[in-house]
């Protein structure tokens, strides 16, 4: 994956956008879904939906910051691309029969901290700090998750969603590790230093504190319902192959950071680090719903109808 | 000129708007002119060519002719009829200062109260006669050997004047936005300069594309009228408060016993208005001071965070044009009303697909998306000396001296014209301050009898030098994306100063910068 022109890409962007309206959420095929996958689809798609969706927030937050005119326009559709992941993956729940009514699937307690983070504090961020997260995240996504479940889901219209949205993701992970590039070059060790400065913020401390119990949380997930834990790992390499491919992207200290806790996150014999984040994570799940504030009125804009 | 105590909002609308019989040829038949040449002639019966026409008068020179593509005068105002249509300058500082009206009716008037002002100006000053409609020109061209402009209008009729003045105005053609599908959309589809007052909204859903000065207006206008709005933004501006009162009968009064409580405060407002020069024109403290109003005037208005965040703007205050709203903010806020800041996709048959993969399905869909402005061509082809022609040279960016002439072009004045626009001030405050000087050019191409009174090149060269010098420390220079920059970033719109120091470049015509024969 080489360096990508990004005007180029913001063309390519504008010219391949789809809706939901281009799919036949009413096709044949939903009977597909067995009684046994069912249930833990239910639970699997409900949070990759909810992925997508903080992922899309997080883009809102780096159009803010974004350096050039062109990258934040390019963060403003990718912004709006994430939230269509999320509004199709809520339209093949509804499809498969797992919205109630018109409710939109509860976001689990990691989830919910996160958004509120995202809520309250990404705008405040550097771009370099979520412009090197959203990329891993994404990369999870697409490479083991999303691939795991066309794997485990015969549904053809599941298929002909998904292969819009990892169009869509293949073009923002093509930025993603551009960008982290672009924040690498040229750094010197003090320049590199200076961008670990918001290591020592207390709104980024908070970030980490809701982020590192989701991605445990997460694994648990997806373990629970049959992913090998192995594919998730791989994703993470890639993760690491791709963003260090260039002396510049290596010299990106986020990237190297990043790298560093992907690490951590895989070697279960870390205890050192996943005994804490596993504590949090039931800490968390002590968190009683109406002790946390109102959902964001951004989380009411999810929609699984194609036309409003 | 003596305080008028007429009404111009009783002014009789209609005195302006007949069709005169034409005198000319029809069109084929001759290359002459059609009638002998004016002194002048104005293109454009607006609030520019009907201003010029009357200083004109003023100043004795009564051979003038006003051509007029439409079959009404009024311009902007004519075209601007929208619901909610108002000037967003206070309406003692936006009218003629030789043409007061003590009778406005809110200290921001509505645009049919402005266009009645118009209909008044030309009534009380007696400019019917020199108006002639549905003359649309699309030529003007300089003859060096007689000294004579002639403009062309597109039926081939020829009108003829020593001197010519383009008052067209710069927000006055407007097209559809180029958005994907444009075509493809089935419903009913407005733009808000060519307002359709045939278009009954209740019960109808609306899509308002756009959220401009055009935009914010007719927002809150359509949410009262439609079964739902939707909104979408693609860049939200700085919105300041409205200080719209209705004037007291006394007001009326008094500033029709004692005109000089009038000018106090017309004075009043246009210094309070040059203030603002330091907040919006160049990036100071005060700049800052204007942004925390703007955003408190936000956070008064808007409860939600998200929706706050979404109208929050990302550039400096005054990079683009400041609204004032009292309303739009609430009117986003309505049940029946909701503001969407996902790009646009493309428009389909039933309505807009936006980039998050929905398609919101609309009966019709306002363009509230502003007006082609041209910062490197001109309206018509422009002929000066030699054959040179006006776009041509001005491809890289508009340029002139002090906004109104262009070297290589004699007794041509423009009004609006490079580097004469403000951005915190009223627009009739340099209006007049080019039609002056347009007057004395005027006044010594007819008493010296001159073919030619042509602004020294070298002195345009070095005035836009200095120009471009001075807007570079300006707000609008600062980064973001407006209508007053070409797509390279060039400024040919906005004068980068107060309106003050305008006035006082406005105010010499050194006939050592001109060459004459």
């Amino acid at each position: 994956m080489a360096s990508i022109d990004l005007d180029k890409m913001l063309a390519k962007i504008k010219s391949t956008q789809w809706a939901l309206s281009d799919i036949d959420w009413d096709a044949p095929g939903a009977e597909l879904i067995t009684e046994e996958q069912w249930p833990k689809l239910k639970d699997f798609m409900a949070d990759l939906m909810w992925i997508e969706h903080v992922g899309a927030r997080a883009f809102a937050a780096m159009a803010k910051k974004a350096p050039t005119d062109t990258l934040r326009e390019i963060y403003t559709y990718f912004h709006a691309e994430e939230q269509r992941h999320a509004n199709a993956e809520m339209a093949l729940m509804k499809r498969w029969g797992m919205l109630e009514g018109d409710e939109i699937p509860e976001p689990n307690i990691n989830l919910r901290l996160v958004i509120e983070w995202l809520d309250r504090y990404s705008d405040e961020m550097p771009v370099y700090v979520l412009g090197t997260v959203v990329p891993m995240l994404e990369i999870a996504l697409d490479g083991a998750l999303c691939t795991f479940l066309l794997e485990t889901v015969k549904d053809p219209v599941c298929h002909q969603a998904f292969e819009k949205i990892n169009d869509d993701e293949s073009r923002h992970l093509g930025v993603g590790f551009t960008v982290m590039e672009m924040q690498g070059r040229g750094k010197t060790f003090i320049g590199a230093t200076k961008m670990l400065a918001p290591l020592m913020d207390p709104r980024l401390l908070l970030g980490i504190a809701s982020y590192a119990p989701l991605l445990n949380k997460m694994r648990d997930n997806i373990i629970t319902m049959g992913l090998p834990e192995e594919r998730l790992y791989a994703a993470m390499a890639k993760f690491e192959r791709i963003g260090g491919r260039t002396k510049d992207g290596r010299r990106n200290p986020w990237y190297q950071v990043i790298r560093q806790h992907a690490k951590i996150v895989v070697d279960r014999n870390n205890r050192a680090y996943h005994l804490p984040v596993d504590g949090l994570v039931k800490l968390t799940g002590m968190i009683p719903r109406k002790a946390l504030p109102a959902v964001p009125s951004w989380v009411k804009e999810l929609t699984y109808q194609p036309t409003a | 000129m003596t305080t008028s105590s007429a009404s111009p909002k009783k002014a009789p609308r209609k005195v302006a708007t007949r069709k005169r019989a034409s005198t000319a040829k029809r069109p084929g038949v001759t290359k002459k002119p059609a009638v002998k040449p004016a002194s002048v002639l104005i293109v454009g019966a607006g609030f520019a060519g009907l201003g010029m026409a009357i200083r004109l008068k003023q100043a004795g020179i009564e051979d003038f002719v006003i051509l007029e593509r439409a079959n009404a005068v009024g311009g902007t105002w004519r075209d601007n009829q929208y619901p909610g249509a108002a000037c967003d300058i206070p309406s003692n500082l936006y009218s003629y200062s030789f043409a007061p009206n003590p009778n406005w009716s809110r200290s921001f008037s509505g645009s049919e109260e402005i266009l009645g002002y118009i209909h008044h100006l030309v009534a009380e000053f007696a400019l019917e006669s020199h108006i002639r409609f549905e003359k649309n020109v699309e030529g003007l061209t300089f003859d060096e050997k007689k000294g004579m402009w002639t403009a062309t209008t597109d039926k081939g009729e020829q009108f003829a004047g020593r001197a010519a003045v383009m008052a067209q105005g710069p927000l006055s053609n407007c097209s559809f936005p180029a958005i994907t599908g444009l075509e493809d959309f089935k419903g009913h589809k407005i733009h808000s300069a060519r307002w359709d007052h045939d278009y009954d909204f209740s019960g109808k859903k609306v899509a308002v594309i756009g959220t401009g000065a055009s935009g914010i207006q007719i927002i809150p206008e359509l949410v009262k009228q439609a079964k739902h709005v939707k909104v979408f933004q693609r860049t939200p501006g700085w919105v300041m408060p409205r200080p719209d009162f209705a004037t007291p009968q006394w007001n009326k009064k008094l500033f029709e016993k004692l005109p000089a409580s009038q000018q106090a405060m017309r004075n009043l407002l246009y210094w309070t208005h040059e203030s603002m020069a330091l907040a919006v024109i160049w990036n100071s403290p005060l700049t800052r001071i204007a942004e925390r109003v703007a955003r408190l005037h936000l956070r008064r208005q808007v409860k939600d965070r998200w929706l706050r965040r979404q109208l929050t703007p990302d550039f400096t205050i005054g990079c683009k044009r400041v609204l004032v709203s009292n309303d739009y903010y609430p009117s986003l806020q309505k049940d029946n009303a909701k503001l969407i800041t996902w790009p646009i996709a493309r428009l389909s048959e039933k309505g807009i697909r936006t980039v998050e993969g929905i398609e919101h399905q609309v009966d019709c869909i306002v363009f509230a998306t502003g007006f082609d402005v041209s910062h490197s061509g001109t309206p018509f082809p422009v002929k000066g000396r030699k054959g040179r022609v006006l776009g041509e040279e001005w491809e890289g960016g508009a340029q002139a001296y002090k906004s109104i002439n262009v070297s290589g072009y004699p007794n041509l004045y423009m009004t609006f014209g490079p580097n004469s626009g403000p951005g915190h001030n009223s627009a009739l405050v340099y209006m007049e301050s080019q039609l002056d000087y347009a007057v004395k050019g005027v006044q010594k191409i007819l008493q010296g009898d001159l073919k030619m009174l042509d602004v020294k090149e070298a002195v345009q060269r070095k005035h836009n030098k200095a120009m471009q010098k001075r807007l570079a420390k300006t707000n609008w220079n600062s980064g973001c994306k407006s209508w007053y920059l070409t797509e390279d970033g060039f400024n040919a719109t906005m004068y980068p100063g107060f309106a003050t120091q305008y006035a006082a470049q406005m105010a010499d015509f050194e006939e050592n910068d001109y060459e004459t024969a």
